[in-house]
């Protein structure tokens, strides 16, 4: 069962259409987990539609005809042949259908950097001066070294649980996180934990050791520019 | 029933039965009167958020018709109102036109993820259910007090976060996301969990 959801106020954005890509897509990846969260944007999405469909426009008739003759003669020439994808499940277990694009041959063939040896991450995407969306891997029974974040931080659960001290997170689970928040995740026993992460800044370590991977961590950040790395 | 409830009631059974006449029949003539109806409200939904921005609008009206002409197959009405597919399909349209064009610098495409939900279990009971909550929307929001109907018109057609509406309204973050709730709450659209 899921325990953690976006609030109302992100499936608004979400439904109406103004969350930056990046959290969309991390929404997005809850919503193939969540058929409750599905429900809620689909009644999100009547209220825009119901605006949407109240709405007049004072364009002149001449220039819609010309539009609508454009429309008609593009249809007839669209070759709508759908190209059928062929899907192959195993590799393709645990990755919700959101993410098929970004991971295309599956978790194992993406590119991904060992931070410690029980830690790898794998970006995916970085919108220039945004988010940084990346994969998070980890061992069965590790513990992440303790960090915080220095910007807002959404993870995704896709695979296996982790718990801290506020609580376990399982499939499917969506967990927000402002800066400030420091804490020291540990997977469980029973198997690895892949999750999606939506880092606004970069994680910075804050253990003796560890710390010496943060400039690693803002290097990999698309601000690393403003960070001054 | 009054006649103006019947009057709206028979337009939104004659636009159902041109969209299926599209999916089924790929009749153009349904197609062009989906398009009389439609493409004035996709152009008037673009001006919202680029207000003079013509050449948008016409672009993503353009875009948005042949795109329901290309997916008519999906649409399946026990799971969303036309209305409530067809705004979809323009809030991605508009999104994917900012992102080409800048706004959002990003090699995500929208499209792949911010989909029509497409719902696996769809059954004539939930059929009604959705009609029943789509009505109550529209008749809930008439009787919205105009502070909240102007933060909705913000965040819907304008397509403003609600940090965004906060900063041109003049008003807290805090005051906007209440106002925000208030008139979901009222509209019966926030399921309790």
């Amino acid at each position: 069962m899921l325990s953690c959801h976006p609030t109302i106020d992100i499936l608004t954005d979400y439904s109406s259409g103004s969350l930056s890509l990046a959290h969309a897509l991390g929404v997005s990846v809850h919503l193939d987990q969540c058929p409750k969260c599905r429900e809620q944007v689909k009644r999100l999405n009547m209220v825009g539609a119901e605006l949407f469909a109240s709405q007049t426009d004072t364009v002149s008739k001449d220039h819609m005809a010309q539009l609508k003759s454009n429309v008609m003669a593009a249809i007839n020439q669209a070759d709508v042949t759908q190209a059928k994808q062929q899907e192959d499940k195993d590799v393709f277990s645990h990755i919700p259908a959101s993410l098929r694009r970004l991971i295309p041959k599956g978790f194992n063939a993406l590119n991904w950097m060992y931070l410690t040896p029980s830690f790898k991450l794998a970006t995916l995407s970085n919108e220039a001066g945004g988010p940084q969306i990346a994969l998070s891997r980890i061992k069965a029974g590790a513990r992440l070294p303790s960090h915080t974040h220095t910007g807002n931080e959404v993870t995704i659960v896709l695979k296996g649980a982790f718990s801290d001290e506020d609580g376990l997170y399982r499939e499917g689970d969506f967990i927000s996180r402002d800066h400030n928040h420091k804490h020291q995740p540990r997977v469980t026993k029973d198997e690895e934990c892949i999750c999606l992460i939506i880092l606004d800044s970069p994680i910075e370590f804050t253990g003796w050791v560890t710390r010496l991977l943060n400039p690693i961590m803002r290097h990999f950040h698309p601000n690393n520019a403003l960070n001054g790395a | 029933m009054n006649t103006v409830s019947e009057t709206i009631n028979d337009s939104k059974n004659a636009l159902l039965e041109d969209m299926t006449q599209v999916a089924v029949a790929r009749d153009t003539r349904a197609l062009e009167r989906l398009f009389d109806h439609y493409a004035p409200r996709i152009r008037a939904f673009c001006l919202s958020a680029q207000p003079g921005a013509n050449l948008m609008a016409d672009d993503i009206a353009q875009e948005v018709m042949i795109r329901i002409w290309n997916k008519a197959h999906l649409y399946n009405p026990a799971t969303a109102s036309l209305n409530t597919w067809i705004f979809t399909i323009a809030r991605n349209a508009r999104i994917d036109y900012m992102r080409k064009n800048g706004r959002y610098q990003s090699d995500i495409d929208p499209e792949e993820f911010w989909s029509e939900m497409a719902d696996e279990n769809a059954d004539p009971f939930r059929e009604a259910q959705q009609q029943r909550d789509q009505e109550r929307v529209r008749d809930g929001l008439k009787q919205l007090p105009n502070d909240q109907q102007q933060v909705l018109a913000k965040v819907y057609l304008e397509g403003k976060s609600h940090s965004e509406a906060s900063e041109e309204l003049g008003l807290p973050l805090g005051t906007v996301k209440s106002r925000v709730r208030l008139a979901l709450n009222k509209l019966s659209v926030i399921i309790k969990r």
